[in-house]
């Protein structure tokens, strides 16, 4: 995929080593996106077993 | 002598126009100046002689001020607890990254950012590095989702960018920073809020470097691109 880059007003096409670092950048949003996702199913999940809210949750913990 | 006026003047036909007379009009009117250097230097800088109330304007600062005897007073329009508009740049087509330069320097020490308008070509997460530095960017992150109210947070941990700092989609772009000391050689610090289907997300950045920065780069992080759309950056008034 080609990216474009824009600085001020000049539009260009990205050279080999940005597309390598957005590349590199696209990774590891996605990996970081999936453990937040997951993290937060896994917490709705967890309150939904235990039948409380998350504020029911924070005053049970004190 | 100051340039005081005594009179105000009424020629009558065949008068004589004096030197006096002419440089009185000239200089008691609103001078205009690039700067205060140039404009003290204009009136004999040190050795000056000014009525009270004499007047000028400043292009660099784009106030008048007059004069109180002693010093120059500022008019208006205040600078005083203002935003000050420091550039504006409009986002290009199906863009990837866009760079602002010159957006920072010794003027303001904190920044506010906007964009408005504009689109994403899909849901996009959008980042921001100071333009030129790919380490040292902490941020935590706190979604509240709107379905449940339960918040989740993630976080950067000395990572390549803050990364998440706005968002963007097929109707707008959700951009709103408030940026801390980026020209200073000092950490830089940064709180942004935006919005994505599911979420209001608070983002709080750290960037741990001592180094002056200029510009700021906002990008997609290759999750798409942005068209349109207008950059705004301004500087908070220190004064």
């Amino acid at each position: 995929m080609t990216y474009k880059i824009q600085i001020d007003d000049l539009v260009r096409d990205a050279t080999d080593e940005e597309t390598a670092t957005i590349d590199a950048q696209k990774a590891v949003f996605a990996t970081q996106a999936k453990a937040e996702a997951d993290k937060a199913k896994a917490k709705a999940a967890l309150l939904d077993k235990l039948g409380i809210t998350a504020d029911e949750a924070a005053l049970l913990l004190g | 002598m100051a340039n005081t006026q005594t009179t105000v003047p009424l020629f009558v036909a065949n008068q004589v126009l004096t030197a006096a007379q002419q440089n009185a009009s000239a200089g008691t009117g609103v001078p205009v100046f690039s700067t205060s250097v140039t404009r003290d230097a204009a009136f004999g800088g040190s050795n000056k002689a000014l009525a009270e109330g004499q007047l000028c304007y400043l292009e660099s600062t784009n106030v008048v001020q007059y004069y109180d005897g002693a010093a120059w007073a500022t008019v208006g329009p205040t600078t005083a607890s203002a935003l000050v508009l420091v550039k504006t740049q409009t986002i290009g087509t199906s863009v990837t990254s866009v760079a602002v330069t010159d957006a920072f320097s010794a003027t303001y020490d904190n920044y506010f950012i906007t964009i408005n308008g504009g689109v994403g070509s899909t849901d996009i997460n959008l980042s921001t590095i100071l333009t030129g530095s790919t380490a040292n960017y902490y941020q935590g992150r706190f979604a509240n989702t709107y379905s449940t109210a339960n918040v989740s947070g993630g976080a950067d941990n000395n990572g390549s960018s803050w990364s998440g700092t706005g968002t963007a989609n097929s109707s707008t772009i959700f951009f709103s920073m408030t940026i801390n000391q980026p020209f200073l050689a000092k950490y830089t610090f940064a709180s942004a809020t935006y919005y994505n289907t599911t979420a209001a997300i608070l983002s709080l950045n750290e960037h741990r470097v001592n180094t002056s920065y200029t510009g700021f780069t906002i990008g997609t992080n290759g999750m798409g691109s942005l068209t349109g759309g207008t950059i705004r950056v301004y500087g908070y008034a220190i004064s």
